[in-house]
């Protein structure tokens, strides 16, 4: 996946950095480092940390959490003028669940190449379906995406009772470029290839 | 029909089954968890259509099951035969890296299709003198061991009193040539000797055959017919072992514990807590079961109907957001909530080290600012019962403790479920999943995309098996017997008709509730769908 240009850069990138705090305030109390906001209108209306622990329920994704806080105090239809921030690539579920809602855009830092539904894995943000397709912009602060979920492995493997290897618990911090031209469809799948080398090995997006 | 009698109808039907449930509900015995649903003389066997089990075709099935591949073989005398495999596998080299152990080395001439039989020789096209003036495509050629000219094509294969052949698959094409293994055969017995190769010219042809594994037998006497004589060697590449889908579907089928649930009453189970949901207007009439099957011995650990028009907040109405009409709360889905009720019903019977872990998580939630309003968050996921048949179920502590997620449950819908839902039974662990009526438009579960035997293609997500997530479950559609077409029709009415069924319901339940009707139960699809949305809802 190439991350082409986002417009306007630096607005996207204020309610980017409020996604990756809520990130941050989750990995400081042990949660997977996943976070969200929901913004209309140029205000956070929801925001959400994976709740999968909490409800031994494991489609409680950041996403749904910031979506119950909406609809405790909008109408749903609120989103089909609402975008979204979040740190990994929806998953597949949740990709389905937006188009279902109506959200306007999404913006993402890092893919996620387990269960991305937004060109990780699948498309379902734009491949044919009844709901009208939206638009997704990847790559705002993606190295800070990437380096949370790095410092939560080696924050859960050291918890862990028998520890791995040193080596794996090694913090990685080189991260891989991601070029932004716009691609032939060769250096396209190679760039999607240097993406997954570098980028997360997570399910909880 | 009218419309009015038609609703009556439906209505005094649904009435009788509501009736019929909350009787079974408030007495006092509850024996079997199907007892409430199946009774002995009811009216779920009375009509009932024969369903069974059809797997779903995973997507790796439906891509690469026709792919082929071109090798080269050989007609040769019996006698030479394994002789002259022990030197095509000694010389041709790398041959075993496409592994074509699903066809027959050797094959008699009378096992193979005529076409193969009846194929040109290449040996001969490589010396032939091409006449273009001819109309029939046929070459004369003189062998190169031989002295004498010969027909090549069209040729009468049969010889008098020659002896037992067989045809030797000999290797892909691609990794010999045919001039090297022209050469390399002409060195060997029966080709090399010139009174054999006179008895036995050296014919080599190029032939199309299977080049995966077949999935079902009938799919290797297909391909028996048409390419190559094939095995099928119950093994499959691209879905589960079809030992374990035998197992599964002798499981699913045979009620072998007193008191087991099988798929018919399960999937009735499921048509009967979407309905419960759908005539208090809560939602659109899908239902869900999970079950679990611990030594064969089954416990339903959760049901839950769609409530996707029960309101999110208190005195408000779901809206709409788009312009199918059946949108509502998403969440509301069956399986979403199904599976939401399966984790609070975990939280609730978890051992101190769970719920400790739990509760440290919910704190956490404060501690990022999110404690809201948990009155909110229940109406909005919906993980809670909220008919008397979903809280009967939820009541029951009957979860092997401390489990995982959904862990290897057994899932039974009535409908095909949309890729938000499909793919939370993957992220649950699901083991197994039977649905009733697929849903080509908004389906997640089906992997066809160009053709299908049971009914009209989908998506072609086939989101149960793919190699790209981490887990795979089985699934099965329930396909009616003997009856051609779709099984996955919608009743295709306008969301105003959809609204007046509704709203007719509805009343009646509130109204007529104790009103004794002896209204006969003439639905004659016990499993077609009574609600009727559109095809391009998402269930
Ligand atoms: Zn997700
Ligand atoms: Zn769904």
């Amino acid at each position: 996946m190439v991350f082409p240009p986002i417009p306007n850069r630096e607005y996207h990138e204020h309610f980017m950095r409020q996604a990756i705090q809520m990130a941050e305030l989750a990995l400081a109390s042990d949660e997977t480092p996943v976070g969200c906001v929901f913004v209309h209108s140029g205000e956070v209306i929801g925001r959400g940390i994976n709740g999968t622990n909490a409800s031994l329920n494991g489609t409680r994704h950041a996403e749904f959490v910031a979506l119950a806080e909406i609809m405790s105090r909008h109408p749903q239809s609120i989103l089909t003028t609402t975008d979204l921030y979040v740190t990994v690539e929806p998953c597949i579920m949740c990709a389905s669940a937006l188009r279902q809602y109506g959200i306007r855009a999404v913006y993402f830092g890092c893919l996620n190449d387990r269960f991305g539904g937004c060109g990780g894995v699948m498309k379902i943000h734009s491949d044919p379906g009844v709901d009208p397709a939206y638009p997704v912009y990847g790559g705002l602060f993606r190295e800070e995406a990437i380096m949370l979920l790095r410092r939560f492995y080696v924050q859960e493997n050291e918890k862990a009772p028998e520890p791995k290897p040193k080596k794996n618990r090694e913090l990685k911090t080189e991260i891989l470029p991601v070029t932004v031209t716009q691609p032939t469809a060769a250096a396209a799948k190679s760039n999607m290839a240097a993406a997954r080398a570098g980028e997360l090995k997570h399910q909880m997006a | 029909m009218s419309l009015f009698t038609f609703l009556f109808h439906a209505s005094t039907s649904l009435f009788e089954h509501v009736r019929h449930l909350l009787e079974q509900l408030t007495s006092t015995t509850m024996a079997s968890p199907v007892d409430s649903v199946a009774p002995s003389e009811g009216w779920v066997t009375k009509r009932s259509h024969s369903h069974r089990l059809v797997q779903l075709k995973t997507k790796e099935e439906c891509r690469l099951g026709n792919e082929t591949i071109q090798v080269w073989t050989v007609e040769l005398p019996s006698r030479h035969a394994e002789w002259v495999l022990k030197i095509v596998k000694e010389q041709v080299k790398d041959q075993d890296m496409i592994d074509l152990q699903h066809l027959r080395r050797f094959a008699k001439p009378k096992f193979l299709p005529q076409h193969v039989v009846g194929q040109r020789d290449k040996v001969k096209e490589m010396y032939s003198i091409p006449r273009a003036w001819e109309s029939t495509p046929f070459a004369v050629m003189q062998a190169p061991s031989t002295t004498t000219w010969e027909y090549a094509w069209p040729k009468n294969t049969k010889q008098m009193n020659r002896p037992q052949t067989l045809h030797l698959l000999i290797c892909p094409t691609r990794f010999i040539q045919l001039s090297d293994l022209h050469a390399l055969l002409m060195q060997h017995t029966p080709f090399c000797s010139s009174a054999d190769s006179w008895a036995y010219p050296l014919q080599i042809k190029e032939v199309t055959v299977p080049l995966l594994s077949p999935t079902s037998p009938q799919q290797a006497d297909m391909w028996s017919r048409d390419y190559w004589p094939t095995f099928y060697r119950k093994t499959n590449p691209f879905g589960a072992h079809p030992a374990t889908i035998w197992k599964a579907e002798d499981e699913l089928q045979n009620v072998s514990a007193p008191g087991n649930v099988d798929v018919k009453e399960a999937m009735t189970l499921a048509k009967t807590v979407g309905r419960e949901t759908e005539i208090r207007g809560y939602g659109i009439g899908p239902g869900c079961v999970i079950m679990e099957r611990v030594d064969n011995v089954t416990q339903i650990v959760a049901v839950a109907g769609d409530a996707r028009s029960k309101p999110v907040k208190a005195g408000s109405m779901v809206e709409d957001t788009n312009t199918h009409g059946c949108n509502g709360n998403i969440m509301g889905h069956a399986v979403m909530r199904a599976i939401g009720i399966v984790g609070r019903k975990r939280l609730r019977a978890a051992s101190h080290i769970i719920s400790t872990r739990a509760a440290k998580a919910e704190r956490s939630f404060e501690t990022c600012g999110l404690g809201h309003d948990e009155q909110a968050r229940d109406a909005f996921f919906l993980d809670l019962p909220i008919t008397p048949l979903e809280e009967k179920y939820f009541a029951d502590d009957n979860l092997v403790p401390d489990g995982y997620l959904c862990l290897r449950l057994e899932v039974y819908l009535t409908h095909e479920p949309c890729m938000m839902c499909s793919m939370a039974l993957v992220h649950s662990r699901v083991g197994r999943v039977v649905f009733l009526h697929r849903m080509p438009q908004t389906g997640g579960l089906t992997a066809e995309l160009a053709r299908n035997d049971s009914g009209p293609v989908g998506l072609g997500y086939g989101l149960c098996w793919r190699k790209e997530l981490n887990w795979q479950f089985m699934c099965w559609e329930y396909a009616e017997e003997q009856k051609k077409g779709s099984t996955g029709k919608v009743e295709d009415s306008s969301t105003t008709d959809h609204h007046a069924q509704h709203i007719a319901r509805a009343t009646l339940d509130l109204t007529g509730m104790d009103t004794d009707f002896n209204g006969e139960d003439d639905d004659d699809d016990d499993y077609a769908s009574v609600s009727s949305f559109v095809e391009s809802t998402h269930v």
